[in-house]
């Protein structure tokens, strides 16, 4: 590609050129984003979830590899009876209690678990 | 919204995933593919049916991409009368036409699953290009197949943390997407440089 080609087409073919430029720092833009997830994710530390209200008690069990029945058991269940299905926000509400508290008591049970 | 969805997943997941996945081939940005991993999660766990994770997502993709091919096919009337006076608009849908003709298949398939960003412009193309309907159709059923079951599938067996796959997995989509573009884009200033000479 000489300097008169690209003049050629700066003056001809411009937002084509303009388009191609954009695409091109777009594709970069997503592959340095990629390197620095990578780099980021790599650390297990990011990569416990910490427990959020949509999720389940089965999602959390395995999200942190530990038996689904002993989160039902930390947070004041019967693991036998315990329904699937059943978000955070739903036992907090079942049980009477804000979320923040229940989720507090799960990760205090987490960080027991696995520290 | 993402909370929204993620929160409405335990209880109507089924639906919710139908209805996301539909939206998502109709250029509403909704996480479709962080909300396919969470239930592949979900299923894992047992609080969701995996076999009605993967038709719920399926279908919605399915009859998303045969609406935003339906839309641009009854638009076509229109269009055409709209660049009737402008030739270079015209012959852009006509390059448009020609690619998709020869690797139209192909084009589709990707961009179910492999450059999903694209996704709905292929749709819009091909049905304002007239592109068959009949290929359209099966490109689409096998690409969303693909898509669909490489999500759940990721997020059943890495339930440990669906963000990080839907961090990775939308890097790796998009600039993938934003290359292709490039690629066509910088072919065609190539050529038109060739033809200067």
């Amino acid at each position: 590609m000489t300097w008169a080609g690209l003049r050629h087409l700066w003056q001809h073919r411009r937002l084509t050129l303009l388009a191609f430029i954009a695409a091109s720092l777009l594709a970069m833009f997503f592959a340095l984003r990629l390197v620095v997830a990578a780099v980021y994710w790599s650390d297990p530390v990011h990569l416990e979830q910490a427990p959020d209200g949509w999720m389940t008690t089965g999602y959390v069990a395995r999200s942190w590899q530990v038996d689904p029945k002993d989160v039902a058991q930390a947070l004041g269940l019967d693991p036998e009876t315990h329904a699937r299905g059943v978000t955070l926000e739903d036992i907090a509400e079942a049980q009477g209690r804000p979320l923040v508290d229940l989720i507090a008591d799960l990760a205090a049970y987490l960080a027991e678990t696995r520290p | 919204m993402t909370d929204w969805l993620l929160s409405g997943l335990a209880n109507s997941g089924i639906p919710l995933l139908f209805m996301t996945t539909f939206l998502s081939c109709l250029m509403v940005p909704v996480p479709s593919s962080l909300l396919m991993l969470a239930a592949g999660a979900f299923a894992a766990g047992g609080d969701l049916s995996i076999g009605a994770v993967l038709l719920a997502a399926y279908l919605g993709a399915v009859s998303g991409d045969q609406t935003g091919y339906a839309a641009a096919r009854l638009a076509r009337g229109p269009i055409d009368a709209l660049l009737a006076g402008k030739a270079r608009a015209a012959r852009m849908m006509e390059t448009a036409r020609i690619r998709l003709d020869r690797r139209g298949g192909l084009t589709v398939f990707l961009t179910r699953w492999l450059m999903s960003p694209l996704g709905p412009y292929v749709n819009l193309t091909a049905g304002a290009t007239g592109f068959s309907w009949m290929r359209f159709s099966m490109a689409s059923a096998a690409g969303e197949a693909v898509w669909v079951t490489i999500y759940a599938g990721l997020g059943w067996a890495f339930a440990t943390n669906i963000e990080m796959i839907a961090d990775l997995s939308g890097s790796i989509t998009a600039g993938l997407a934003a290359a292709f573009v490039a690629t066509l884009l910088g072919r065609h200033l190539l050529r038109s440089l060739h033809h200067a000479r």
